[in-house]
C-alpha cells in the first residue's frame, strides 16, 4: 500500500525546507524536496555599491553568515582583479576554519545526533558503566561518573515535570534507536557540553571578525582588521596567543569528544552506510588561498561523476573555467518564470508562485546544474577532492580517520558517511586555523604589516565570481558591476545545489535521489527520512524564523 | 552589576522579519545606555547565540511572532509562559528557536534570572532592508517600554 509523507518544515534551523516521500512496502520509492520560502537577495542587491554587497550578503541566513560575507567580498575582487595581502589571506582562512569547526560541532551535536540519540532512555543509564565505557573510548577528563550523574539527574528533573522541551518533539522510543542507555546518556552529555565549545569557536571569529555573527572587518582587498602585535587596542600578539589557546580547546573537543561520539554512532548503525547515497555526483571547490593573486590554495576541489572517486576533473583555483562555465540553473520545476537554464551570469530571479504541483512546479529553489548534472556539495565532495590531491597532510588526516571508523573512503557516500565525512572534516579545519595562526604570527614578525589593498569601484562593465567551501558546500556569488553599481547579482548556494528540485529533464536533486529507498518504519513517525535529509545540513538560505506560538502539524500521512 | 541584555533577532533582508535587528540598531543610536546594558544584534541565530543568552541576568528579545491579532500588535511574554510552553513552538522536529535555546540553558542551569519576549505582529514579509510604516512606527513605543523594564531593576 503507498502512502505519501509530507514533512513541512523538516530544518532544524532555519527556513522552511518541505519535503514529500512516497512510501510503498517499507521503503521511499519517490521523493519532492521543496524550499518554502522566497529569498531575494538578488532582488535586494540590485543597484547597490560592490564594495557594500557583503554586508547585506551575510544577511542571507542565520548560520552562515560568514560564507557568504566571503563568498560576496571574492565576487567583487574577482571581477576587479584585485590582489588580497598575505596577513587579510590568512585572517580570512582563519575565520573559515573557525567557522566550520563551529557549524560542524553544531550540526553533530544539535541538528543531528538526536535523530540517532534516544534522550529518554538515557534516564535508564547506570552511569559507572557510562563512565566506563566513556573512559574507554577517550581520556577526555569530562567524562566523568558525577558528570554523567548530574546530567542524568538533571534530564530525569524536566521528564518528572513534563518539561522535556526541546527534546519533546523527538521520536523516543522508536524502532530505528538502537544506542544502550549507557550510550545515549553520554551523547546526551556530550550534546550539553559541546555548546561551550561551538561558543568557543564563536569567540575566535568575533576577535579576528570584530563580531560574531555579522563580521564587520572586510574590505574589498583585504580586511580592515587593524594588526599591530605591539599595539594594544589592535590585534596584538595577546590577542593572537588567546586566539590559539581557544582553537587548540576546540580542536581538542574535536579530537577527543566529537570525533569518538561519531564512531560509537557510525558503529551502532552501521546499515546506515547503505542508505542515503544521491547523485553519485559531487563538486567542491579550492579553499584556503595562500598567496595574494589566489593561484595557490591549501585545499583542491574537484568534479567527480557516477560515484567514482578517481576525480574526473580536480580543480586548481577559483578562475579555471571549466568550474566557471559548466554552472547553471534550471527553473523548469521551480517558481520563477523566464528561460528553463541560465549560466548565474545570465540569471534571472522573477517569482511566480503556484501552488505544490508534484509533476510540475513545486519549490523557490532553482535547480543548479554542472555540466547538465545534480551535483552533491558539502564535506563528501571536499574529501574526495583532497583524497585525490597531493596534500598529504590532510589525506593523513582521512585515512586515519577512516581506519578507526573501520570504513573506506567509498562508504562516504551515504547517510552515515555524510556525518563522518563532517566530523573529519572538522579535524582538518582545527589543524588548518592553528596552522593559518602561526603562518600569520610569522609574516607579521617579517614585518609585513598590509592587511588591504583599498580598491575604488571604476567605471565601466565587469563580472566576477566569488567562490568558497562553505561547511554545508560549494558557495558561489556572481556579480556583475556596471557604472560603480551591481548589475545583477546571484548566488548559488550549497543548499541550493543538495535541497534542488528535478531540473528541465526531470532529474532528481541530491536530498531527493538520497530518500530513494530508505526505509521508513513507521509513516507517522519518519525518523529515517530525517536521517538522510539532516545528514546534508539543510539550512534554507533564506532563513525566516518567525516564533509561531499557535504551534502547527509537522508530519501529515495520506494513503494513496 | 546585573548584565542586561537586549536581543533583537530577524532577517533584516525580509522587511518586518527584520524587526528585532531594526530595534537594536534604533536602541542603541537613540539612547546612551549604562556599560551593564548590551544590545546584541542576533540576526536570525539560534543556538549559536547561547551564549550570549546564558551571560545575561536580565534578557529581553525583540522579535517577530505570529498569532491572532493586527500588525504591530505587541505582546510580551515572560519566561515562565515559555518555560511552561503556553508558547507552542514545535516549528519541526527539534527546531532549535530562541524558547528551545531557553529549554537547554535551564537544564544546562544557566538560564537568566529575567526573560522577557516583545513580540510584534509583522505586517509584511516582502524581500527589502525597510520595515513596513506601521511597524517603524513602533520603534519608539517598544523602546519606552524597554527602558522602563531596565529603570525597574533594582541593582
Amino acid at each position: 500500500m503507498a502512502r505519501k509523507i509530507t514533512i513541512d518544515p523538516i530544518t532544524r534551523i532555519e527556513g522552511h525546507l518541505r519535503i514529500d516521500v512516497e512510501v510503498n512496502d517499507g521503503k521511499v520509492t519517490n521523493a519532492w524536496s521543496s524550499a518554502q520560502m522566497w529569498r531575494g537577495i538578488e532582488v535586494i542587491l540590485k543597484g547597490k555599491d560592490p564594495r557594500d554587497a557583503w554586508a547585506f550578503a551575510q544577511r542571507f541566513c542565520g548560520v552562515c553568515t560568514t560564507v557568504h560575507a566571503i563568498a560576496s567580498i571574492r565576487s567583487v575582487e574577482n571581477a576587479l582583479k584585485v590582489e588580497v595581502p598575505l596577513n587579510a589571506q590568512y585572517i580570512r582562512n582563519i575565520l573559515i576554519a573557525q567557522h566550520s569547526v563551529q557549524d560542524h560541532i553544531v550540526h553533530f551535536y544539535h541538528l543531528s545526533a538526536l535523530d540517532w540519540v534516544d534522550i529518554v532512555s538515557a534516564l535508564q543509564a547506570d552511569c559507572k558503566k557510562a563512565a566506563y565505557l566513556a573512559q574507554s573510548f577517550s581520556d577526555w577528563p569530562g567524562n566523568s561518573q558525577q558528570e554523567f550523574e548530574a546530567v542524568k539527574a538533571k534530564l530525569n528533573a524536566f521528564v518528572q515535570n513534563g518539561r522535556l522541551g526541546i527534546f519533546a518533539s523527538g521520536y523516543w522510543g522508536h524502532k530505528a534507536m538502537r544506542l544502550s542507555p549507557e550510550l545515549n546518556l553520554i551523547l546526551a552529555t556530550h550534546y550539553l557540553k559541546a555548546l561551550d565549545y561551538q561558543r568557543k569557536a564563536a569567540q575566535a571569529v568575533a576577535i579576528l571578525g570584530g563580531k560574531n555573527p555579522h563580521i564587520q572587518n572586510l574590505c574589498v582587498g583585504g580586511v580592515a582588521t587593524a594588526v599591530n602585535v605591539d599595539n594594544l587596542a589592535t590585534l596584538n600578539m595577546e590577542r593572537l596567543l588567546y586566539l590559539k589557546s581557544l582553537m587548540k580547546e576546540t580542536a581538542e573537543f574535536v579530537e577527543k569528544v566529537y570525533f569518538p561520539d561519531l564512531a560509537i554512532l557510525a558503529d551502532h548503525y552501521r546499515d546506515w552506510f547503505k542508505y542515503g547515497n544521491g547523485v553519485d555526483n559531487y563538486l567542491a571547490v579550492p579553499e584556503f588561498p595562500i598567496d595574494t593573486k589566489n593561484e595557490n590554495f591549501e585545499l583542491a576541489g574537484g568534479v567527480f561523476y557516477g560515484g567514482n572517486i578517481k576525480p574526473f576533473r580536480i580543480i586548481k583555483d577559483h578562475k579555471d573555467e571549466y568550474l566557471i562555465n559548466s554552472i547553471t540553473e534550471s527553473i523548469a520545476h521551480s517558481w520563477y518564470v523566464g528561460e528553463d537554464k541560465l549560466h548565474p551570469w545570465d540569471g534571472v530571479t522573477e517569482p511566480n508562485y503556484t501552488d505544490f504541483q508534484a509533476e510540475g512546479k513545486y519549490s523557490w529553489s532553482k535547480a543548479p546544474r554542472f555540466n547538465e548534472k545534480p551535483m552533491e556539495v558539502g564535506p563528501v565532495a571536499q574529501l574526495f577532492a583532497i583524497y585525490a590531491s597531493d596534500n598529504e597532510e590532510a589525506k593523513q588526516i582521512i585515512n586515519d580517520s577512516l581506519l578507526r571508523i573501520g570504513i573506506k573512503i567509498n562508504d562516504l557516500q551515504s547517510t552515515m558517511g555524510r556525518l563522518v565525512a563532517r566530523g573529519i572534516r572538522a579535524k582538518i579545519m582545527s589543524k588548518l586555523s592553528l596552522k593559518f595562526v602561526d603562518k600569520l604570527i610569522d609574516n607579521l614578525a617579517k614585518g609585513d604589516s598590509e592587511y588591504a589593498n583599498h580598491t575604488n569601484i571604476p567605471e565601466g562593465e565587469f563580472r566576477g565570481v566569488g567562490f568558497h567551501e562553505a561547511p554545508r558546500g560549494t558557495l558561489s556569488h556572481w556579480i556583475i558591476i556596471e557604472d560603480k553599481k551591481i548589475k545583477n547579482y546571484q548566488a548559488v548556494v550549497p543548499s541550493t545545489w543538495n535541497a534542488s528540485p528535478r531540473d528541465e529533464k526531470g532529474l532528481l536533486g541530491p536530498y531527493e535521489a538520497s530518500l530513494l529507498d530508505n526505509p521508513v518504519h513507521d509513516p507517522e513517525k519518519p525518523l529515517e527520512v530525517l536521517r538522510t535529509i539532516h545528514s546534508f545540513d539543510p539550512c534554507i538560505a533564506c532563513a525566516v524564523h518567525t516564533i509561531d506560538p499557535e504551534g502547527k502539524e509537522i508530519v501529515r500521512v495520506r494513503v494513496l | 552589576m546585573s548584565n542586561i541584555v537586549v536581543f533583537g533577532a530577524g532577517n533584516i533582508l525580509l522587511s518586518d522579519e527584520g524587526f528585532g535587528v531594526h530595534f537594536a540598531k534604533y536602541f542603541e543610536d537613540k539612547y546612551s545606555l549604562p556599560e551593564n546594558v548590551s544590545i546584541f544584534d542576533a540576526g536570525t541565530l539560534g543556538i549559536m547565540a547561547m551564549h550570549i543568552i546564558e551571560e545575561a541576568d536580565y534578557l529581553y528579545i525583540v522579535d517577530v511572532i505570529s498569532v491572532k491579532g493586527n500588525p504591530g500588535d505587541i505582546f510580551i511574554y515572560d519566561k515562565e509562559d515559555i518555560m511552561l510552553n503556553r508558547i507552542p513552538t514545535k516549528m519541526s522536529p527539534h527546531q532549535i528557536g530562541v524558547q528551545e535555546v531557553m529549554l537547554l540553558s535551564d537544564i544546562r542551569g544557566k538560564l537568566p534570572k529575567v526573560v522577557k519576549l516583545f513580540g510584534i505582529i509583522p505586517e509584511s514579509f516582502e524581500p527589502g532592508t525597510s520595515l513596513s510604516k506601521n511597524l517603524e512606527e513602533k520603534l519608539p513605543k517598544l523602546a519606552d517600554m524597554i527602558l522602563s523594564e531596565i529603570k525597574s531593576i533594582s541593582y
